[in-house]
């Protein structure tokens, strides 16, 4: 039971910290991932741990998904932000979506419009030229 | 408080690297035992995860080569190994060190003399 516990624990900081690594290339958060979980692994087995507190206690020494993290976008030579990195880079895919319906039924306005525009222009035209065909006709 | 944190996270860029080279310079270490090391230092201690993506950066950069090997007891470690131009790279920030240091004593007034 209390292992179950303490795999959880591990699972779960694990992907806190995946979840912050974003778009990192997918290889460079394969190895981070790897090597905690080695880590975590080893201090275990080294060290005899058995109590969730003491699995807990690697964990922090580890330091948090955030930090942890960040460190690891600043070694891939990336300027992303120390904090919310998933949320940033989620943004404008969010709001391209949100948009894209707008813009379409914008384009169709315009599409109308241009049209209604063509119409009118090409029926000025017309009323134009009829005056001018008669008088060209009589001379 | 919080300048304190900035001063030793500034001057640990740039240098935490060449330490980490000199670590594994005489004999391959596995990651765990790195971070452990760096760990009893006050200077440099920093998170454990931290280490990590620094070791990934050093590799990338051909300084450091690694691989997995089994352990007596416990999971698989990964052992990193100073690579010719991980070598090369550690005697160039020796020299430059210290001259560096010279100058930074000398303006700051630390040096000895």
């Amino acid at each position: 039971m209390s292992t179950n516990k303490t795999d959880d624990a591990v699972a779960e900081y694990l992907r806190e910290v995946e979840v912050r690594l974003g778009s990192l290339p997918l290889l460079q958060r394969r190895e981070l991932l790897a090597d905690l979980e080695a880590h975590i692994a080893g201090e275990r087995a080294e060290r005899h741990v058995q109590s969730e507190g003491e699995v807990l206690e690697i964990l922090e020494r580890l330091g948090s998904p955030e930090v942890v993290a960040a460190a690891a976008w600043e070694e891939a030579g990336t300027t992303a932000p120390v904090g919310p990195i998933p949320r940033i880079a989620l943004a404008p895919i969010t709001r391209r979506r949100r948009y894209w319906p707008i813009a379409v039924v914008a384009g169709v306005i315009l599409l109308v419009l241009l049209a209604c525009a063509a119409l009118t222009v090409s029926r000025a035209s017309s009323v134009e030229q009829h005056p001018v065909a008669p008088v060209v006709g009589t001379r | 408080m919080a300048e304190v944190a900035q001063l030793s996270t500034s001057l640990r860029r740039g240098t935490l690297e060449f330490c980490v080279l000199a670590m594994v310079e005489g004999e391959d270490r596995y990651g765990t035992e790195i971070v452990r090391r760096f760990g009893e230092e006050r200077n440099l201690a920093a998170s454990e995860g931290t280490i990590y993506p620094l070791l990934s950066r050093l590799r990338r950069a051909g300084w450091l080569d690694s691989k997995w090997s089994e352990s007596p007891a416990g999971p698989p470690r990964r052992y990193y190994a100073l690579t010719d131009s991980g070598r090369s790279a550690l005697e160039h920030f020796r020299t430059e060190w210290v001259s560096f240091r010279q100058t930074v004593d000398r303006l700051v007034g630390t040096g000895e003399a």
